[in-house]
């Protein structure tokens, strides 16, 4: 039987081990950055302190923001790294300050990715084989499949990228869903009017609103959002694509068969998605390997909400249904921050306090 | 943490018409409130009732004074509660509203925005926003809670927020915002400054409540006086304080 602090000792030399780096960010970090890559949703569960000068600080919320920044501030891109850590992160829950010890792993600039994210889920089972759990809850979702599954199923550009924007939200996505398949509720669109008309319009109300024609939204951009809405309430999502959006949103299952059930809903509906579905199916089966006893789900719509993850995203819970690890693809990250080009990038962090617990059940 | 042991603090709003039509309605239920020092005195009495002291404060600092249990009963908006704190409403027990400074809190856009009737447009616009103008979208306003709570039920992750002390709705003309989330009673500062509530956009119906504090200390005593005092007031059913 291991105690508490053989098992911290492990994990400190799993996150030392000789073929990565292990980071240690400062505890205060500048506010900015956070806000600015996951905005004010995020923002709440900052811990926040302000310098005499207004400038906004925050004690550590997480590794990952830090860990990218100076791997883009040392000039890195194109270096694959990997980067370790542990240590304490603070957020605010419910209004209460809480303190989280964290460890994780960052693979950034790897020129394989999909190698990539199978050292990152061996890393997070390491993790977790050293409190003892061999049968976590595996959730795996596919933030790349649905954008491929949304082109794959001629889903039209423009509702493309509002399905898209609110995936990882069920509520926000379920409405819209509930707006397309109940084409009888849209508005009817008037008569469509020229472009140049509706930019004057606009234009006089703007300028009679007192508003500038270049700070904000531009006239042009009103105008072309408004025809766009016109056309789409005129061309509506066929009901069949609806319904196969529905299905495939609604696969949350064992993976191997929830793989067998998406292909065969895009065969029925006339496309080869096998390619696609592959890579996760890969994926599923080298996680399935290294822990033979875990249960591992596909959940078709299931994506953190923050727009930097790419392609597969997964999460490992415990036997109460915490979160124990969590991670994936977030090949957008790199740029949001400010590479010239994209980089990728995968990780994923654990949830160290509550490992503890687990091991103690 | 009351002042007195065994005694009630009562907070009423330090100033304008929010003082005025508590005192009345205070007074008319016989209970009326002396304030000895005038508008810069903070502490004053209720004539017959020695238990009660009443602490004047701002409306803000009574919702989160009720909150944090530092007085026992206030009188304050709805909308101040829920700002306050993220779960606030859960620290404090809305015994009755008073029928006065009814205001909803909604969420305005420029009148110019042709395009965006309800929260789902503004969730579009907010998505392409950053890529469009290099910066966020930009939402002026004091509630900041209440503006992340109504964004997120919407799935809005994509913007931030920029806190204005006064004057919220002329924030888009001064260029300093994009849109705004405000409280208005009327629509008529809203529609002067050319913006438009959006369909979905009331975020909350707002009105001064009679509120009291369950992280106070209720002992027995207490408790039993805070029935006495309520009973007087009237409109309210007996037990409330078997909540607390």
């Amino acid at each position: 039987m291991k105690t508490a602090s053989e098992r911290y000792a492990a994990l400190v030399r799993l996150v030392e081990s000789r073929t990565v780096t292990r980071a240690e960010p400062p505890l205060l970090l500048p506010a900015a950055p956070y806000f600015d890559l996951a905005g004010e949703e995020f923002g709440r569960n900052l811990l926040l302190t302000t310098t005499n000068n207004g400038v906004e600080y925050c004690l550590r919320p997480d590794f990952t923001l830090p860990i990218a920044q100076q791997y883009l501030e040392e000039g890195l891109i194109g270096v694959p790294s990997a980067f370790t850590y542990l240590g304490p992160i603070f957020r605010q829950l419910a209004s209460t300050p809480v303190e989280f010890e964290q460890a994780g792993l960052e693979l950034l600039g790897q020129a394989e990715s999909d190698q990539a994210l199978d050292q990152v889920l061996t890393f997070a089972r390491w993790a977790l084989a050293i409190y003892d759990i061999t049968a976590p809850n595996v959730r795996f979702g596919g933030v790349g499949l649905f954008e491929a599954f949304l082109e794959a199923a001629n889903v039209p550009p423009a509702w493309r990228s509002r399905i898209r924007h609110r995936f990882g939200h069920p509520e926000a996505l379920q409405r819209l869903m509930e707006r397309l398949a109940n084409p009888e509720e849209r508005v009817t669109a008037p008569a469509p009017d020229s472009r140049d008309t509706v930019i004057e319009i606009v234009t006089d109300a703007m300028l009679s609103g007192g508003l500038s024609l270049i700070g904000s939204r531009t006239p042009e951009e009103i105008a072309d959002r408004y025809l766009e809405k016109q056309a789409l309430d005129a061309a509506p999502v066929p009901a069949e694509t609806v319904a196969l959006l529905q299905d495939y949103l609604s696969v949350a299952e064992s993976a191997e068969s929830a793989f067998v059930r998406i292909s065969s809903l895009c065969h029925e509906a006339g496309f080869d998605f096998d390619e696609p579905l592959g890579q996760v199916r890969n994926h599923a089966a080298a996680l399935a390997a290294l822990s033979p006893s875990a249960d591992v789900i596909f959940d078709a719509s299931f994506s953190p909400r923050l727009d930097y993850y790419t392609g597969i995203v997964f999460e490992m819970t415990g036997s109460d249904g915490e979160v124990l690890a969590s991670g994936g693809e977030y090949g957008r990250m790199l740029e949001r921050l400010g590479a010239p080009e994209p980089v990728s990038a995968s990780g994923c962090a654990l949830w160290v306090d509550r490992l503890e617990r687990e091991a103690n059940l | 943490m009351s002042t007195v042991p065994g005694g009630l603090t009562l907070a009423v709003p330090s100033k304008g018409r929010l003082e005025e039509l508590t005192r009345k309605t205070f007074s008319s239920s016989r209970l009326t409130i002396a304030r000895p020092g005038g508008a810069r005195s903070y502490i004053g009495s209720i004539k017959n009732q020695p238990q009660v002291t009443v602490r004047f404060y701002p409306a803000a600092e009574i919702a989160r004074e009720l909150i944090l249990g530092g007085v026992d009963i206030g009188v304050t908006g709805t909308d101040l509660i829920h700002e306050a704190s993220e779960n606030g409403e859960e620290n404090v027990l809305f015994v009755r509203g008073l029928g006065f400074g009814e205001a909803d809190v909604v969420v305005a856009v420029p009148d110019s925005w042709i395009d965006v009737q309800q929260m789902s447009d503004l969730a579009d616009v907010a998505s392409d926003f950053r890529a469009r103008h290099g910066r966020w979208l930009r939402v002026a306003t004091k509630y900041v809670n209440l503006t992340r709570r109504q964004f997120a039920k919407y799935g809005i992750a994509e913007y931030r927020i920029v806190e204005s002390a006064g004057a919220t709705e002329a924030a888009p003309a001064a260029g300093s915002a994009d849109l705004i989330v405000d409280i208005t009673s009327s629509g008529s500062t809203l529609q002067a400054n050319q913006l438009r509530i959006l369909e979905d956009g009331l975020i909350m119906k707002s009105e001064a409540n009679l509120i009291v504090s369950r992280t106070a200390d209720w002992t027995p005593l207490r408790k039993a006086q805070l029935e006495a005092l309520l009973s007087i007031m009237g409109g309210v059913p007996p037990g409330i304080s078997t909540l607390l």
